[in-house]
């Protein structure tokens, strides 16, 4: 048993409201430089719909993630002989296209412009090229909200069937806001023959050394989410780091910080790192399972004196007992990795969305005879969308959990009304009755302290003159370009 | 004197920036140590330019170091005529194949508007640099047949006295003036290499070869 602690981030889908303050706020603080327009390590996508980058789920097109054969596990792009040979032209990476190409606006034309019959209008520039640009094709966000629906939505490799979203009466949406998951079993850092990118053995973020890399690209593709950025200005990779500098001082995350919908939660998860790439193995479907039996639980005395021997302090041994994490994850089994079947093990899960209450699959404003909770059958988006998102295809997973939230509805709706609460309802969804108000607290009015619980890391066996000199955060060096 | 700068200014000028320039670039800033690729600009062109210039170069550049490094060897195998037929007609192949890759990367880097920002002067340097290099080297190749041969009877030799510190440029100062072009720019690549993207030569991935897949590092470990 070789147990480590990973800190981990829960989205609850169900909660997000689309707003983008995450991605904001994460822009602000990380990408808001030359080279780094394009990037954004927080992104809020809308489902379905083909994401930023576009499409990256097709794994096809970018060949990301890991395969299995032979019983073993194999990036999914080439090994290491073809990785050599592939140097010069890396045949899968994301191109600038497949985002979008940053612009900004030429302020200055609206008082500069010569005097005319027309309004001067502020002209767009590609803040690649500096060159105007005549028409806006694309943006990090381009079919938000489902714009554009009939060329991006149906787009969407989720969808059993691309016809509802012509169809008013069936179509739905919901958000998924995505960082880099910071995987058990990374394929950015596997393919990257610099061996600049590393994940680090305390908290498993995962990291690229700006010093290491030689800009060979690979990572951009293998990463299976897309979330490794190659920064045309400074030739090398970057990518989401977790907002390390705040986590190690025990401040949230920027983006789960600024969560307007509260929907994020970050917490330690333990887990056994030598099941990793046996629990990858499994088939598809049973992905999910496989990832709960990794995770191990922070309560029992043996895990605890085997995490000890891993250097993990009593202070995080503590926070990951009280992880809200390891509840959604494991306890409630209500969070899902996102496309388990990459076999990265992501570490950033999301609890699904219940779909709209008041309308049943079919007709437009047809309130279904169900009452005020929709059933589960009559779920407005389907549950093999969910399941081809979060369980590998497992629709009874994605079934669990909806059962469960709906359990959780009926039972504090019945309590708020003073009505009797048939115990059966919250039975044969699997919880009970103290579970029940553990979770509604946990996803409604738990307070920051509650919602994230982040241990500091442990700095005091460093010399105090070498902690002085190596705190804080920031690059003095300048890269190419920069002034 | 133009053969005393070229064969003997230039040569140790080029071999002293290297030695002391690349380490105090590798220990001073590593944040500029990358190829700059421009792949995710453009992509389109540069896979005819890239991987032609690429595949022609490194092979003949391998083969004049091996000349270096084993001309005994090399000497007996050439000696057949059959071989040196076939190794200086796969040469001067390559030799085309590079040409007219950098050809391509050269003028991509002139056509395509969304470069402009991310080409500097050092990319316009490097490019014709490395394009006189392949001409030339190719010009060689045509007109002055057999070097795989003579080349280990005179550069090479030229070389070693360079190694040595007791040059001996006359195995050099007779061949015409296109020789010596190529040369003085292969000498002057070479200096040029620590203060541009050409250091990224300087690193094959041989690690990550040997290495497991997932990297961890401790800060406790």
């Amino acid at each position: 048993m070789d147990v480590r602690a990973q800190l981990v981030m829960v989205f609850n889908l169900d909660k997000c409201i689309g707003c983008h303050t995450c991605s904001i706020s994460c822009k602000n603080i990380w990408t808001d430089r030359k080279g780094a327009e394009y990037m954004w390590w927080n992104n809020v996508e809308t489902k379905p719909g083909v994401g930023y980058p576009k499409k990256w789920e097709n794994q096809e097109k970018f060949k990301g993630g890991w395969l299995r054969e032979g019983g073993k596990l194999k990036l999914r792009a080439m090994g290491k002989g073809p990785t050599l040979f592939n140097m010069f032209f890396q045949p899968n990476m994301p191109k600038l296209d497949d985002y979008y190409e940053p612009f900004d606006f030429d302020y200055s034309n609206l008082y500069k412009a010569p005097p005319g019959s027309d309004q001067p209008v502020a002209e767009a520039f590609s803040q690649v090229s500096g060159e105007r640009i005549e028409k806006i094709t694309g943006g990090p966000n381009w079919d938000d909200d489902l714009s554009g629906s009939q060329v991006y939505a149906v787009e969407d490799s989720n969808l059993e069937d691309n016809t509802l979203v012509a169809d008013y009466g069936r179509m739905f949406m919901h958000y998924l806001p995505r960082i880099c998951n910071h995987c058990l079993n990374p394929a950015c850092v596997a393919s990257c023959p610099s061996r600049a990118i590393y994940k680090r053995g305390e908290d498993g973020v995962v990291l690229v050394d700006q010093e290491v890399c030689k800009g060979w690209r690979f990572c951009t593709s293998a990463c299976p989410y897309k979330k490794v950025y190659f920064n045309w200005q400074s030739g090398k990779a970057e990518k989401c780091i977790f907002c390390f500098p705040r986590t190690e001082t025990g401040q949230c995350n920027a983006c789960a910080h600024s969560c307007v919908g509260r929907i994020r939660h970050v917490g330690v998860l333990l887990y056994d790192a030598d099941r990793v790439e046996e629990a990858l193995l499994k088939p598809d479907d049973q992905l999910v399972a496989a990832h709960r039996d990794v995770i191990m639980d922070p309560h029992d005395p043996e895990v605890r004196e085997a995490a000890r021997k891993n250097g993990v302090s009593d202070q995080w041994l503590e926070a990951a007992e009280k992880s809200p994490v390891y509840a959604l994850v494991k306890e409630f089994a209500v969070a899902l990795p996102l496309h388990p079947e990459f076999r990265t093990m992501p570490m950033a899960y999301y609890i699904p969305s219940l779909s709209p209450v008041i309308s049943s699959g079919g007709d437009l404003h047809e309130l279904a005879d169900h009452g005020t909770f929709p059933l589960l059958e009559k779920m407005r988006a389907p549950i093999s969308f969910l399941a081809s998102l979060l369980s590998g295809g497992n629709q009874e997973i994605i079934a669990d959990i909806l059962r469960k939230q709906i359990a959780l509805r009926l039972f504090k709706r019945a309590g708020n009304l003073g009505q009797p609460i048939e115990e059966s309802i919250l039975k044969n969804a699997g919880l009970d009755e103290a579970g029940a108000n553990r979770l509604y607290r946990l996803f409604t009015i738990a307070p920051y302290r509650e919602r994230n619980v982040i241990p500091t890391q442990q700095r005091e066996e460093q010399d105090s003159n070498q902690r002085k000199g190596a705190s804080g955060f920031g690059i003095l060096k300048k890269t190419r370009g920069t002034k | 004197m133009l053969n005393n700068f070229i064969f003997i200014v230039l040569p140790y000028a080029a071999l002293a920036l290297v030695i002391f320039v690349t380490p105090y670039r590798f220990f001073s800033n590593r944040l500029t140590w990358s190829a700059y690729s421009t792949q995710f600009l453009e992509s389109k062109t540069l896979f005819w330019g890239i991987n032609p210039w690429h595949y022609g170069i490194i092979p003949v550049l391998a083969a004049h170091f091996l000349g270096v490094l084993a001309p005994g060897p090399l000497k007996v195998f050439l000696g057949n005529q059959t071989n040196l037929v076939v190794i200086e007609s796969i040469g001067l192949a390559l030799g085309l194949f590079a040409v007219f890759g950098c050809l391509g990367l050269l003028l991509r880097r002139v056509n395509a508007p969304i470069l402009k920002r991310v080409t500097f002067a050092s990319d316009w340097v490097l490019l014709y640099l490395l394009l006189a290099q392949a001409l030339t080297g190719v010009y060689i190749a045509t007109f002055m047949r057999w070097g795989s041969q003579w080349y280990l009877h005179t550069a090479v030799p030229y070389l070693w006295s360079l190694a040595s510190f007791n040059p001996q440029i006359e195995y050099m100062t007779d061949f015409p003036l296109v020789f010596k072009l190529h040369a003085a720019c292969a000498f002057l690549i070479v200096a040029l290499l620590p203060f541009t993207k050409l250091v990224h030569l300087l690193y094959v991935p041989v690690h990550f070869l040997m290495d497991p897949p997932i990297l961890y590092r401790w800060r406790t470990k």
